[in-house]
């Protein structure tokens, strides 16, 4: 019973770390159509500098912080270079995106080096019902619930929140509208890389994480996002927690080995499930 | 045939000629060099003709390749006829493409790039537990290609397997394209409702030019099996496929030589900075950090400024030159680097 709770605690944390990761691929994709390949960069370079800021010496708090607005700087830069140029078609973007996580290898091997890093965050585990948690996991948990809360009431509630959506459902009327629909596209993408980077801060103390670990955390990610169809921040968070907590179990009670497979096989099946659902006149872009 | 096409052909023909005699001078390592160059177009011409002509995207590429690796590398170990191994390479990755694709080739835009990451990432961490093919230390002591006693043993040999190979794909790609199923496949990128209404078949065709493009992967990594008589998991990262995709968006999509343009450029470039990375004085991580920064670049820069491509951009030029007597040729205009038919991928909301 209290491997059983431990693997469900554990599952749900990592469930929630997926999902913060897919909420910045829907605010991304939501208000700009682009799918952003550079999703998981964003937390690796979060991560990367958190470390590198403790060590220095700089307390706990602030270094998150400035990884975080760091991480949200460089979705702010990959957003300009990606849809920046008017005219550049969403699967173009997308291409761009992929290369720009290849260059930011480049960066990041310069500046970090390719050994993995990782730091302490919230040290220690307590007890829930006989089971021993890492206080961290709760720290996950109750960051992503507080940041899914405010996600939903930003998108739903704000003006802002809003314009964002509008130029996602028709671009054309939300700039008749007096939205400006490219400013909006490079605020999702910082928004996208906030979310990254609070994702791998909140991660780095449990996995290590090197220049090399966006394509694990991209892919959960994603797999997470198109639960709502990469579109609804709060289907990916149900995804993500769906997908965390299988994964906790298949690593817990069969092997650890299997858990990539389970996790990409139940994207692959979602994503085929829904294609055969969509009605196919609608794809067809205007 | 005008004036610009006739350029077009001798230009093709001196290349190829040039490329035929290239083993006669090169030296070992370079000839190494043109091997993996000649491998990595072959793979390219199939994601070129995937992106350029069908539409649709593969981040997956690498896992065909290596499902031709593993199948030539497999029977070469167990002591059946290596050429039916290299004959049986492309044969299954191509079969096991045409599996796959059934359900995932129903996907498209990014959902279809993902899947096919995704199935390649799979791919990987199964063949990385599977003790049969050698689990993640991989397969070791292919044999060298031959007929019975006669075999390919020195590099120079493996360089001019690898130019038929890459001639015969190139030839294969031509055929296809310039055929009526070839123009389906235009039609498709463009709008697939519209393809599909004018009676192309257009789920049946992707699944064949997926099928196809995997197949010459499946060849390329036969080659490349018996070639360097190793291979493991880790010889087909993730990176491997997008290099692919770079080499065939750098080249051109959409152009039967774009993509040996793309793989030469992007392959020569990455070794003259590696051995750069390599000289006295620079740190150990420079020659990784070049490769990527170069893969990075030479992509985000072309998509942005010469969205066509190296070649078709080029080719544009020599037109423009020498326009003036004649009308452009209408026919073979070349699609955008990326289509934009299935831009959105799901707009349904």
């Amino acid at each position: 019973m209290s491997a059983f709770l431990t693997y469900l605690i554990t599952g749900l944390a990592l469930g929630c770390s997926f999902a913060l990761v897919a909420s910045g691929f829907v605010a991304i994709h939501r208000v700009t159509g682009v799918v952003n390949f550079a999703q998981g960069t964003f937390a690796v370079v979060a991560g990367l500098m958190a470390g590198s800021l403790l060590g220095r010496g700089l307390p706990h708090g602030l270094a998150e912080i400035l990884a975080i607005l760091l991480a949200g700087a460089v979705g702010l830069v990959v957003g300009v270079i990606a849809i920046g140029k008017r005219g550049t078609p969403p699967l173009a973007s997308l291409v761009i995106t992929l290369g720009l996580g290849i260059l930011a290898y480049a960066v990041e091997i310069i500046i970090w080096g390719d050994q993995p890093i990782s730091f302490q965050m919230v040290p220690g585990s307590v007890d829930i019902a006989g089971a021993p948690i890492l206080r961290q996991y709760l720290v996950v948990i109750a960051v992503a619930l507080v940041t899914f809360a405010g996600l939903g009431l930003f998108f739903g509630r704000s003006y802002l929140g809003k314009a964002l959506t509008a130029c996602a459902s028709n671009p054309y009327a939300a700039r008749l509208a007096g939205i400006n629909v490219m400013r909006m596209g490079l605020l999702a993408f910082a928004l996208g890389g906030l979310l990254g980077g609070l994702a791998g801060v909140l991660v780095t103390p449990l996995q290590p994480v090197a220049f090399d670990s966006d394509v694990a955390l991209a892919t959960n990610g994603f797999a997470a996002a198109i639960f709502g169809g990469l579109n609804r921040p709060g289907l990916a968070l149900v995804g993500g927690l769906v997908l965390g907590v299988a994964e906790a179990f298949v690593a817990g009670y069969l092997s650890g080995s299997y858990q990539t497979e389970v996790a990409l096989a139940l994207m692959l099946a979602i994503m085929i499930w829904r294609a055969s659902r969509r009605v196919s006149v609608a794809e067809e872009p205007a | 045939m005008n004036a610009p096409r006739m350029v077009g052909f001798v230009l093709g023909g001196l290349v190829a000629v040039a490329a035929l005699l290239a083993p006669l001078v090169l030296s070992g390592s370079q000839l190494t060099i043109y091997v993996l160059l000649g491998t990595a177009a072959m793979v390219t011409v199939g994601v070129s003709l995937l992106m350029g002509y069908a539409g649709q995207v593969s981040l997956g590429q690498a896992a065909f390749y290596a499902i031709g690796g593993y199948t030539a590398g497999l029977m070469g170990v167990h002591g059946l006829p290596t050429v039916a191994g290299l004959v049986c390479a492309p044969l299954v990755a191509g079969l096991l493409a045409a599996l796959v694709g059934i359900p995932i080739m129903r996907l498209r835009g990014h959902y279809l790039a993902f899947a096919t990451l995704a199935f390649q990432l799979i791919l990987l961490s199964v063949v990385g537990q599977l003790e049969v093919l050698g689990g993640d230390i991989g397969l070791q002591g292919i044999p060298r290609l031959g007929i019975g006693s006669a075999q390919l043993s020195n590099t120079q040999s493996y360089a001019w397997l690898t130019w038929a190979a890459t001639a015969l794909v190139l030839l294969i790609a031509r055929n296809v394209i310039t055929s009526r199923a070839g123009r389906g496949l235009r039609a498709l990128a463009t709008s697939e409702i519209a393809a599909e209404s004018s009676g192309v078949p257009v789920a049946r065709y992707k699944l064949a030019v997926f099928a196809l493009s995997a197949a010459f992967a499946g060849l390329a990594g036969g080659i490349y099996a018996f070639f360097l008589g190793y291979i493991a998991p880790g010889s087909f990262p993730v990176l491997l496929s997008f290099e692919f995709v770079v080499m065939a968006v750098v080249g051109g999509l959409g152009t039967i030589w774009g993509p040996v343009v793309g793989a030469a450029v992007i392959t020569v470039l990455v070794q003259v900075l590696n051995s750069l990375g390599t000289e006295p004085g620079m740190p150990p991580y420079a020659s990784s950090v070049f490769s990527y920064a170069v893969y990075a670049l030479l992509l985000v820069l072309t998509l942005l400024f010469l969205p066509r491509g190296l070649l078709p951009t080029a080719t544009e030029w020599v037109r423009r030159a020498l326009r003036g007597r004649e009308p452009p040729a209408a026919g073979d205009r070349p699609a955008a680097a990326v289509p934009t038919g299935d831009a959105s991928g799901s707009p349904a909301r």
